[in-house]
């Protein structure tokens, strides 16, 4: 069975149509990107798929299960957890208290026990953070940096204390939107290798959105291509690299036109 | 005539007043329908008894003999909402912001209108002026107030607005709020120094305080007289004219035409060349101009002001802003006139159809409930549109 | 030369080894002995308080903090208070607000939610004793002012503990009924609606003495019991320090004591929750939800679930001190729950930095302070020059033409206004800014 199913998907904003029709299935144990250019309507479809838009029409199936209508907490607790293209930090929370609010509906403590700190709560916190410490290590952030601000970090730092922050969360999903932005060519590579070590060591699937293609083409099980809010094609990284249509949606517009006929050719 | 309506686009020019008649006819007419249908129901229950028991009229009569009054009233009042909530919802619509000292912008309008008209009182000009010269005296002193406030608004963006912009949205605020209390303060500061007290009264004079009787309407055993205060008539006419005025700057002409653009997409209204600060500096002096006129009016209609005048107007202001859906223009006249027969017909018939329980004085927080009503069930108002947050 | 870095060094210096110790007694001892001797002296109680804060900024070991700041809380300040009950009361106000500041700090500081009605839970919680605690019971048949003065009272006056319970459940249910449908607004209209409920409040108070007299209206409930105080309690305390007073206490003034120590109480309990709650999954779904709601929700925080946690825990401490507050003053009324005084509560908690629970108490006491010392002493002081026959020089005016109006002490609106202006333009995280918990990280050792 597929661990998410999108059957239909439209999200309108007024009179524009973002996310048009969209048919996606992600197997278990997966690594799939979503590719497409600027407004083509990626983050869009996250944005559905984590609750944070609702779509007009369309289902949307996590294990079987029926996301529409929940809420953005209820379908990050049911497993899906995510990244911002604009890294969307807790600034001014630690790196750590970052990475601890991702585990905010696993931890058993209420008003209660917190106030009055039985042992358990103790036993809990303590736990937690030492689960957050080893999750920032994983990320391959230098755990010195533990209680500085997240806002003081560097960018690059910043993209792993969210990708830390949503493995908090324990997931089953992993949605990751444009992970490498801004990150120079190590660190590129770093985070590739990181993405494939989650899916093998902690058995996560992840859904990415990437424009760098070293990252798509490298990593890639499956590619799916987006333009004006439609899946236009989608493949192995082979079968995307060679298809006219993505070529063109890519490279059919603007300055580089007469260039691609050729490569068509 | 072909070359005239080509300077002036006299489509925009005649669009707001439809509206405004269309409005308040409308707001009008559905209130009264709702308070006599009501009337006919309970007139025979214990309401209507109760009733006759206070004041011996049937439910019915006392409806139909205050009706002609309370629909005036509402209107007035509504009308000075409508040109408070403009300045709420000018602001908002530019910079996303609830401009929370607009009220003491409004209320130093009144002050400086009021405290004109007392200097020539007591110069012995008011009492000599003949009747011409009075409608000049109140449209100098309208003038005065417009000039104050407008400047005041202006003054107040660059000073406790401007440092801020960029900061999370509760900042601004939070300085806005403190303004008002500032300016609270400073206006019975200044008040206190130089005329010893802090509760003024605008003067009468001119034929402001007289009526226009209509005809008399026979019901039952009273008869009703269908008239109007001229200082209604005043402030109604001077309210539309400066709500048309301000419709006409706005979607009409290029000032207009950079305001809008403004509160579109700053950043590219920046790029095509316009001047974001003067934009948001003009946009302030139009709100508070129209606040300061607003104050002015407000003096004229109930005679007391005090410093404190403008905090209850001006939340009623914003509530109309926010029912008519806060950043459109339309919607902040929809809200006002609404709001205002809503209150007015509130306070006056509250207290006969809850047996006395409950009556006028709830009035004041009527609005509140409105607010709170439009916000869970229409957030974006009546007329606004919809806007989702990007994540 | 002086330079800055010289200046600092020396203040760093100051601030090692034993020189801080020092520093706190002198300052302790200077301000308590300048408050004994001339027990009218503003200035003096200024000198004195403001020990607290040497207590709390110099660098000395958390025993000494703790045992200094006892004894100057249990012992020093009551003998001070006694000789000038003025002080007393201001120590009280200063706990009071402190206490509502530090709920209100839970709703805008941690959660992120401007709440400009906040007093409003405080009239709950007054206006809850104030009827269940008084004759109103028996007099809601009659209308204000025409009630024989000779009705029972309803409960005894030590129901006064239980109802600081009731008042917290109560304050804190108000506050969930009033969330539930606003908190899903965006911050500035929650702001606005918030006042209308405070507003609403208000005005409820002011008017429900019909058709039922539950409020007894504009004039308020009087008299509110207060717990008794038995007779041991007063001798025990003249014993104890009638001598270093150097006058035999009266049972007002064991009173005045005796609820200056419970808001003390209060207080530290609420300081203990706060900071607990602070450091908890609570504490940082808060903090998350003010940084970046979008982000928070995605990462499975139920929003509004944890904005009307916040707005009861808020809600709840101002509840508390309402009940305390209708006891100590045997008196409620509208007037007290002004949107005025949200603004005060407002200004405490930005005055200080929002966010940080040293911070709102300082802003609290700096607050109370100025409005209740340097304001009227402004007050006292022009109302003497009034009476003299002093000039002011160069302009030639007489302090005698001063118009009377003119009383500094009812300019609060001058004072919040400023330093809500201020603030936000200069230093918006306030004068002690909040700080996030350092981590030991045990794992760290690991390796
Ligand atoms: N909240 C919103 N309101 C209105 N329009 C929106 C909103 N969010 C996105 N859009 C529009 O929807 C379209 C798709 O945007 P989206 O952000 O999904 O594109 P994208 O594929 O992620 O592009 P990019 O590669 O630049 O991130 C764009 O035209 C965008 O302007
Ligand atoms: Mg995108």
């Amino acid at each position: 069975m597929a661990l998410l199913q999108a059957i239909d998907v439209t999200k309108r904003f007024g009179g524009l149509t973002a996310v048009n029709k969209m048919n996606f299935e992600l197997k278990k144990g997966e690594i799939v990107s979503v590719i497409g250019p600027n407004g083509a309507g990626k983050t869009t479809f996250f944005n559905t798929l984590t609750g944070l838009y609702r779509p007009e029409e369309g289902k949307i199936l996590f294990n079987g299960t029926s996301l529409i209508g929940l809420r953005p907490d209820q379908i990050a607790a049911r497993g899906i957890a995510r990244t911002f293209q604009n890294i969307r930090l807790f600034g001014n929370m630690s790196v750590i208290e970052n990475v601890l609010v991702g585990m905010h509906f696993h931890l058993k403590q209420n008003m209660v026990s917190a106030i009055l700190r039985f042992d358990s709560f103790k036993k809990e916190e303590l736990e937690a953070e030492a689960c957050a410490y080893e999750l920032i290590k994983y990320v391959g952030i230098d755990t010195s940096l533990s209680n500085e601000l997240a806002k003081n970090l560097p960018y690059g730092g910043q993209r792993r204390v969210e990708i830390a922050r949503a493995l908090a969360a324990d997931p089953q999903l992993l949605l990751l939107d444009e992970p490498a932005a801004g990150m120079n060519p190590q660190e590129t590579e770093e985070v590739t290798n990181l993405f494939r070590r989650i899916r093998d060591e902690k058995e996560i699937t992840i859904l990415l959105i990437e424009h760098d293609m070293r990252v798509v083409m490298r990593i890639s099980e499956r590619i799916s291509v987006m333009d004006y809010g439609e899946k236009i094609a989608e493949g192995s990284p082979a079968q995307i690299r060679s298809n006219s249509h993505v070529i063109e949606a890519y490279l059919g517009r603007g300055a580089v036109a007469g260039q691609h006929e050729e490569m068509v050719k | 005539m072909k070359r005239f309506s080509e300077t002036i686009n006299v489509r925009e020019l005649l669009r707001p007043i439809g509206q405004m008649i269309a409005f308040s006819l409308g707001g009008g007419a559905v209130l009264s329908l709702v308070v006599v249908l009501l009337a006919l129901l309970l007139d025979q229950t214990a309401v209507g008894q109760n009733l006759q028991a206070r004041y011996s009229v049937s439910l019915v009569t006392y409806t139909l003999a205050n009706l002609p009054q309370v629909l005036i009233d509402g209107l007035t009042i509504g009308f000075v909402y409508a040109a408070i909530a403009l300045g709420y919802t000018m602001v908002y619509g530019v910079l996303e912001f609830i401009n929370f000292a607009h009220s003491e912008i409004f209320a130093v309008g009144a002050f400086v209108g009021v405290e004109i008209l007392i200097a020539l009182k007591n110069a012995g000009i008011l009492s000599a002026a003949s009747l011409g010269v009075a409608y000049l005296i109140l449209l100098l002193a309208l003038l005065a107030g417009m000039t104050a406030s407008g400047f005041l608004a202006v003054a107040v963006e660059r000073i406790a607005y401007r440092p801020l912009r960029g900061a999370p949205r509760l900042v601004p605020l939070i300085s806005a709020i403190g303004v008002s209390f500032f300016l609270q303060d400073i206006i019975r500061l200044v008040e206190s120094l130089t005329t010893g007290q802090f509760n003024r009264i605008i003067p009468t004079f001119g034929n402001f305080d007289e009526r226009l009787i209509f005809g008399q309407l026979p019901l039952g055993a009273t008869t009703v007289v269908l008239g109007v205060q001229i200082k209604s008539l005043i402030v109604i006419l001077v309210a539309v004219i400066m709500l048309v005025g301000l419709n006409y700057l706005v979607n009409a002409t290029k000032i207009g035409k950079a305001i809008r653009a403004v509160a579109q997409d700053r950043p590219t209204a920046s790029l095509m060349g316009i001047d974001v600060n003067r934009i948001i500096s003009i946009t302030f002096l139009i709100g508070g101009t129209l606040g300061g006129a607003a104050g002015v009016l407000y003096a004229l209609k109930f005679t007391r002001i005090d410093p404190f005048v403008g905090f209850f107007p001006g939340l009623k202001a914003f509530t109309a802003a926010v029912l008519g859906g806060i950043g459109n223009l339309t919607g902040a006249l929809l809200g006002g006139i609404v709001l205002g027969l809503l209150e007015t017909f509130a306070g006056a018939f509250m207290s006969a159809f809850t047996m006395g329980a409950a009556g006028a004085e709830y009035k004041d927080i009527f609005a509140f409930g409105i607010l709170i009503l439009v916000l869970i069930f229409r957030p974006n108002g009546l007329m606004g549109e919809n806007v989702s947050q990007k994540a | 030369m002086f330079s800055k870095e010289k200046f600092q060094d020396f203040l760093a210096k100051l601030n090692t080894g034993y020189t801080p110790y020092v520093l706190i007694l002198v300052h302790i001892m200077i301000g308590a002995i300048w408050v004994y001797s001339s027990p009218r002296s503003n200035v003096a109680f200024v000198v004195f308080i403001s020990s607290l804060l040497t207590l709390y900024g110099l660098n000395t070991n958390k025993i000494f903090k703790l045992s200094a700041g006892l004894i100057l809380a249990l012992v020093v300040m009551p003998v001070l208070g006694v000789r000038n009950i003025f002080y007393l009361e201001i120590m009280f106000q200063i706990s009071v607000f402190a206490a509502l500041s530090l709920g209100l700090n839970i709703v805008i500081g941690f959660a992120g939610l401007l709440d400009l009605g906040y007093v409003a839970f405080y009239a709950v919680g007054a206006y809850l004793w104030g009827f269940f605690g008084s004759q109103q019971f028996y007099a809601i048949p009659y209308a204000p002012g025409i009630q024989p003065s000779d009705l029972p009272f309803l409960l005894p006056g030590d129901m006064f503990y239980l109802f600081i319970f009731i008042a917290i459940i109560v304050a804190a249910l108000t506050g969930i009924l009033l969330g539930l449908p606003v908190l899903r607004l965006r911050g500035d209209y929650l702001a606005i609606v918030t006042l209308g409920f405070g507003e609403v409040i208000r005005v409820l108070a002011n008017n429900l003495d019909k058709p039922w007299n539950l409020t007894n209206g504009p004039q308020g409930i009087t008299p509110v019991q207060r717990p008794t105080m038995p007779q041991f309690a007063v001798d025990g305390f003249n014993n104890f320090f009638g001598g270093i007073i150097g006058h035999t206490v009266s049972k007002a003034d064991v009173y005045n004591v005796f609820f200056y120590l419970l808001a003390l109480l209060v207080i530290v309990t609420i300081i203990q929750v706060v900071s607990r709650l602070n450091d908890s999954k609570i504490g940082r779904a808060w903090t998350a939800i003010r940084e970046d709601e979008t982000a928070a929700i995605a990462m499975g925080i139920p929003l509004v679930q944890m904005k009307l946690a916040a707005f009861a825990t808020g809600a709840s401490f101002a509840g508390a001190m309402g009940v305390l507050m209708a006891a100590s003053r045997t008196f409620v009324s509208p007037e007290s729950f002004s949107f005025m005084q949200s603004i005060g509560v407002l200004t405490m908690v930005i005055l200080g930095g929002t966010g940080s629970i040293p911070g709102v108490i300082l802003g609290a006491a700096t607050v109370t302070v100025l409005n209740l010392q340097i304001l009227q002493g402004f007050s006292l002081y022009l109302s003497q020059l009034r009476q003299s026959d002093a000039v002011i020089p160069i302009i030639n005016f007489a302090w005698k033409n001063l118009s009377t109006q003119l009383d500094p002490a009812k300019y609060q609106r001058l004072l919040f206004g400023a330093i809500l202006i201020l603030m936000m333009i200069f230093r918006p995280a306030g004068l002690i800014p909040a700080a996030r918990r350092q981590r030991e990280l045990a794992a760290d050792d690991e390796e």
